[in-house]
């Protein structure tokens, strides 16, 4: 089977500085893949490259086994690729409303998915028409993580979306997250830093460090300390 | 007195008219749109042409949207494309545009000054003040191309995704948006209201190679402090036309002429980002 | 057969003692110049005569277009405005007070003095503390609007629409007056050559780079940028004056908006930032609009409206812009010649008392340091201080306001609440230029270089503020504080001083950035992520580096980093931000070991069992 996301030696910077090295990674159709990692290692780079909002130097990015390296970003977004940025991820003076409906393509079937959204983040709907901006941090998340599932992608890409959130709001964010993966066979490549939100809710992880991958394996009881030993201070 | 006020009221909705597709321009694409001027002139001379063939006036802004966005169109595309990362280069490549289509409007029709007769000729009585008919339409055209146009930013999809990519461009095409597309449509649509504006202002002053001209300083000046927002541009056009009209009203024509130009200067020196959000 | 190359760059090496070298370098084609503009009037006719004249002084306006717009980033269009002062004020003198040698004193006087006062008024407007290239754009646009208002207003006085004519000017023969307008055009070139090419000129060249760079230098660039333009706008008045004492007419057309973009027309299609291009871009368009002006009136102008799309879109560089890069592709040492890094530099080092050993005054003292946007708090409350000899990490995830942090240290006018004093001095709501005067240096994340200018010149810049560089001269000795010098030789930069900035590799930025705020001989130094991007051995280089600033020259550092094991081994003392608050302060010993640092990081304060949902 192909797979949902295929990384080949990828290699991308800014300017003369090089910031992923060579790195090679895959996520299986409906596997849930965790990339771990300390700040400042290139994780989001990583995300921006198979993006091309950073231009790849060398490597490919496949999605689902379809060479998609040079592709402008918003083309990627129709072939079902969603993501979730870690900042300025929305737009502030826009609803909550139109937020998501920026979230697909066009407007149809909108208000059907809405229905959905209701079921993952009640307190997303209860405040439709309210500018984005207002909400709290929380619910802010909440709004990208709904905006990114709207669309019911086949792949999603989440960056740091549990950063500064409640526990609470975490919960609940690995239960929208799980389901969605278990309904809809939906991939995702989860970079976080949050050891335990994220191991709890991957099958695979990867540790990255200083633009490359250094570890991998499958999550299981063992896996924490793992990756303990990459971060430790 | 009232004559006044319904030159304050007029003049701010001729100025409305001459800037609302600059600031459309200037929103989406963070550039002054030199060119312009020159769809202005493009603009007046399609409604000359249009006269010529017997065509109704009324239907001449719509002929004049046309012609003015689709070659708009073909420069964003030739032309301003390229010069995306240089926003100072690309204000000096529409300058370029407006003299390269400023000599080709004089090669076709000469350099003489012509006139379009008015569509709607005579005076209205306001409070036992005649005041000129055709200026007193151009304020309803002012509300309907604002009403068009907001409709168009808040009801449409491409309004939707023209004001994401207004906000922010990256976070846009993440989303899905082709902005190279919505740029295109966008510099057409403004320079297709900088048509309609050319047609509709015909009646009120001659036509020339270099009308343009005169307006594209007052409505630059007045889309750098509206920062982006149509609603600020209407005050904007209000308040500033008003006190250009009372100072060439009381003080002199001249000088009244600069009063847009520099107030709008200081206004910004003091709040650089507009007064979109005050 | 001798290398054509060499033998031109040893001849272009030499120097007469006391001379500037790059006067050296124009002396053969001035002289060769000179020659023509004395010789010239014998083989022209008298109507090319008449057209070069008037066309010589606008190329003098020209010129000034192009250091402002080529040399210092500032597109303007208004330089027809001050042509225009210069040329009414000799219009309007002769016409009201006759010709005679006090009336023509007086009215130059009128015109530099006019010049210089609207010049400076207008830089006043257009640069300030965050202005923006466009608004000095649209101010150098409204003024030849306003001028010209004016002067069709000005009734007879001014001669309103038609303009001044008629009035007694200068008797010189025609053959004279092109000797006079081109050797005023040759002394402008050559003065502005030496001027742009001494180091004082470098200045302008890292403005246009990198402002921001400049201003975290201790480089006021507003007051820098506020005198060129005055400057420039007396040159420009001049050479209006010189055009109408020869035309004997003075029209609005001459100060007008038209005008000034043709003046920027000329200069693109030259060459702009080559001097010599605005001059051949200005005598070009002027001549052969004269000649086909009534042949082919709208299809010359044509012509240049699409030569000048073409221009911006595809050769930016203009003519001589193009020239310069297609020689210098075919050869090298062309380019070396072409190019204006040309002396060989030798490295020198500024004696300084090294500071007592145990010196550890506090210099860095925050005081409840608050940052808002609207409701949003970045920072609240952040208090700390620190001593000379310490070297103090700052960690914590993203969004803990680190580098918020460092811009309310650096620069007054950042922070919402709370004092900071740097060396017992306030910072108040001082502007970044004013606090490296009190003592601190600041190191950006992404390497902030001056990327066309060379390592040489780069340092030379970042030394402006503790001397003033020559306007004249650029100097073969690079004086550096000791500190500076050890990194320039230990990163492999002495070797490279002539080589421009933008082709270092990314370590070797990071370490011209680092020399260059060394060069202030700062108290405080702020690292913003210095080790991102570096390889192994950098980093390791790198640490060395600091960890000697600390101990010998007894600086206070403050580093923002993510990589903990770094932190771990060149750190004095850790302060952790978490959700702008300081969490953690204290030794290293004491703080590593803190389960608060994993639980920041890591979210859990022990590994947590697979496949467990709370």
């Amino acid at each position: 089977m192909t797979a949902a996301l295929e990384l080949v030696n990828l290699t991308s910077g800014y300017g003369s500085s090089t910031v992923i090295h060579g790195v090679s990674l895959q996520v299986g159709p409906g596997e849930i893949v965790a990339l771990v990692g300390k700040n400042g290692m290139g994780k989001s780079s990583l995300l921006k490259t198979i993006l091309s909002f950073l231009p790849a130097w060398d490597g490919a990015v496949r999605l689902d086994g379809r060479d998609v390296t040079r592709l402008a970003p918003f083309r990627k977004r129709a072939l079902g690729l969603a993501y979730a940025p870690q900042e300025q991820a929305l737009f502030q003076d826009l609803s909550v409303r139109d937020n998501l409906r920026l979230g697909l393509s066009d407007d149809r079937g909108f208000e059907a998915r809405l229905a959905d959204i209701n079921n993952w983040f009640p307190v997303i709907t209860a405040r439709l028409y309210q500018r984005a901006g207002t909400l709290s941090g929380g619910e802010q998340k909440m709004l990208i993580v709904a905006r990114g599932l709207i669309a019911e992608p086949r792949l999603f890409l989440l960056d740091e979306v549990t950063e500064g959130l409640q526990p609470s709001v975490v919960d609940r964010l690995a239960e929208v997250l799980a389901a969605v993966r278990r309904d809809r066979g939906t991939a995702m490549l989860v970079v976080e830093q949050h050891l335990s939100f994220v191991l709890g809710l991957a099958d695979r992880f990867a540790v990255f460090k200083r633009g490359e991958v250094v570890d991998t394996g499958s999550v299981d009881v063992g896996s924490a300390a793992r990756i303990d030993e990459h971060m430790r201070l | 007195m009232i004559t006044l006020v319904l030159d304050i009221v007029t003049t701010a909705a001729i100025l409305f008219i001459v800037s609302a597709g600059l600031l459309v321009v200037f929103g989406v694409m963070k550039i002054i749109n030199f060119a312009h001027a020159s769809f202005i002139t493009i603009g007046a001379y399609t409604a000359l042409v249009a006269s010529r063939f017997g065509l109704p006036p009324v239907l001449a802004p719509a002929v004049a949207f046309l012609v003015g966005g689709l070659i708009g169109a073909a420069a964003e595309r030739i032309v301003v494309r390229q010069l995306y990362g240089r926003p100072l280069d690309a204000i000096l490549a529409t300058w370029g545009l407006s003299i390269v289509i400023g000599q080709l409007v004089t090669l076709g029709f000469g350099r003489e000054v012509q006139f379009v007769p008015a569509p709607v000729s005579g005076t209205l009585a306001i409070f036992s003040e005649d005041y000129s008919s055709y200026r007193l339409l151009l304020v309803v055209a002012a509300f309907v191309i604002a009403g068009l146009f907001t409709m168009l930013l808040n009801g449409t999809r491409l309004g939707l995704s023209t004001r994401a990519v207004i906000m922010n461009e990256n976070l846009a095409q993440g989303l899905g948006i082709d902005s190279t597309r919505v740029r295109l449509i966008t510099f057409g649509i403004g320079c297709g209201l900088a048509a309609i504006a050319g047609a509709l202002i015909t009646p009120l002053a001659s036509v020339d190679p270099n009308m343009g001209l005169s307006w594209l300083i007052g409505a630059f000046m007045l889309v750098m402090i509206s920062g982006g927002s149509l609603p600020t541009l209407g005050l904007s056009c209000l308040v500033l036309g008003g006190l250009q009209v009372l100072a060439s009203t009381f003080i002199s024509p001249i000088l009244g002429g600069l009063t847009i130009a520099v107030l709008a200067a200081v206004a910004l020196r003091l709040r650089p980002e507009g007064f979109a959000r005050a | 057969m001798p290398d054509l190359g060499s033998a031109l760059w040893s001849h272009a090496s030499l120097s007469l003692p006391g001379l500037p070298r790059a006067l050296v370098r124009v002396a053969i084609p001035s002289l060769l110049a000179a020659a023509l503009v004395v010789v010239g009037p014998w083989i022209l006719d008298t109507y090319t005569l008449n057209i070069l004249v008037r066309a010589l002084f606008v190329a003098i306006a020209a010129l000034t277009v192009d250091v402002l717009w080529g040399y210092s980033g500032t597109l303007t269009f208004g330089q027809s405005a001050f042509f225009g002062i210069g040329a009414y004020a000799l219009a309007i003198g002769f016409t009201q007070f006759g010709f005679g040698p006090w009336q023509a004193l007086m009215a130059l006087g009128a015109a530099v003095g006019l010049a210089a006062v609207v010049a400076g008024f207008v830089g006043w407007l257009s640069f300030y503390p965050g202005s923006t290239p466009l608004y000095a754009s649209v101010v150098s646009l409204v003024l030849p609007i306003v001028l010209v208002q004016l002067l069709y207003s000005g009734g007879t006085f001014t001669g309103s629409s038609s303009g001044l004519v008629g009035f007694e000017s200068f008797d010189l023969s025609l053959e004279n007056w092109f000797r006079l307008a081109g050797g005023a055009v040759l002394a402008t070139l050559v003065i502005a050559w030496i001027a742009l090419s001494s180091d004082a000129g470098r200045v302008l060249g890292a403005m246009r780079d990198n402002d921001e760079r400049c201003t975290y230098l201790g480089i006021d660039t507003a007051r820098v940028r506020i005198a060129l333009s005055v400057v420039m706008g007396v040159v420009a008045a001049l050479a209006g004056f010189g055009y109408v004492g020869f035309s004997g007419v003075a029209a609005p057309e001459n100060a007008g908006f038209v005008f000034g973009t043709q003046l920027v027309v000329m200069v693109a299609l030259g060459g702009r930032g080559s001097l010599i291009g605005a001059v051949v871009g200005a005598l070009v368009i002027e001549v052969a609009s004269a000649y086909l002006s009534s042949s082919l009136p709208f299809v010359w102008e044509l012509i240049v409206g699409v030569a000048f799309v073409l221009v911006i879109v595809v050769l930016p560089g203009g003519l001589f812009g193009s020239l310069r890069d297609a020689s210098a592709a075919m050869h090298p040492r062309l380019r070396v010649l072409l190019g204006r890094t040309l002396s060989p530099v030798s490295l020198a080092t500024l004696e300084r008392t090294a500071p007592a050993p145990d010196r550890d005054a506090v210099v860095v003292e925050v005081d409840s340091v608050s940052r808002h946007f609207g409701s949003l708090s970045v920072l609240s409350g952040v208090s700390f201080t620190a001593r000379q000899g310490e070297l103090v990490s700052i960690v914590g995830p993203n969004g803990a306001g680190k580098t918020t942090l460092i811009r309310c240290l650096a620069d007054g006018r950042e922070r919402s609440e709370g004092a900071v004093r740097i060396c017992g001095q306030s910072i108040g709501r001082l502007s970044p230029d004013r606090i490296v005067g009190l003592g601190l240096g600041r190191k950006f994340q992404a390497a902030s270089v001056f990327e066309t200018l060379s390592v040489a010149d780069c340092l030379r810049v970042a030394r402006t503020r503790s001397e003033r560089p020559s306007l004249i001269a650029a100097s073969p000795v690079l004086a550096l504080p000791a500190a500076a010098r050890a990194v320039v030789e230990s990163s492999g930069l002495a070797e490279r001083l002539d080589q421009e900035a933008r082709f270092l590799s990314h370590g070797l930025k990071q370490a011209l950035e680092l020399a260059m705020v060394l060069a202030l001989e700062p108290q405080v130094l702020l690292l913003d992520e210095p080790t991102a991007g570096l390889t192994r051995a950098e980093r390791q280089g790198f640490a060395a580096v600091l960890t000697d600033l600390v101990a010998r020259e007894r600086l206070c550092v403050l580093i923002i980093e993510h990589d903990l094991d770094f932190v771990r081994r060149i750190s004095s003392r850790i302060i952790l931000l978490h959700q702008g608050r300081v969490a953690l302060d204290g030794p290293v010993a004491e703080i590593v070991d803190d389960p608060l640092i994993r639980e920041i990081y890591t979210g859990s304060t022990r590994p947590k069992q697979a496949g467990v949902t709370p």
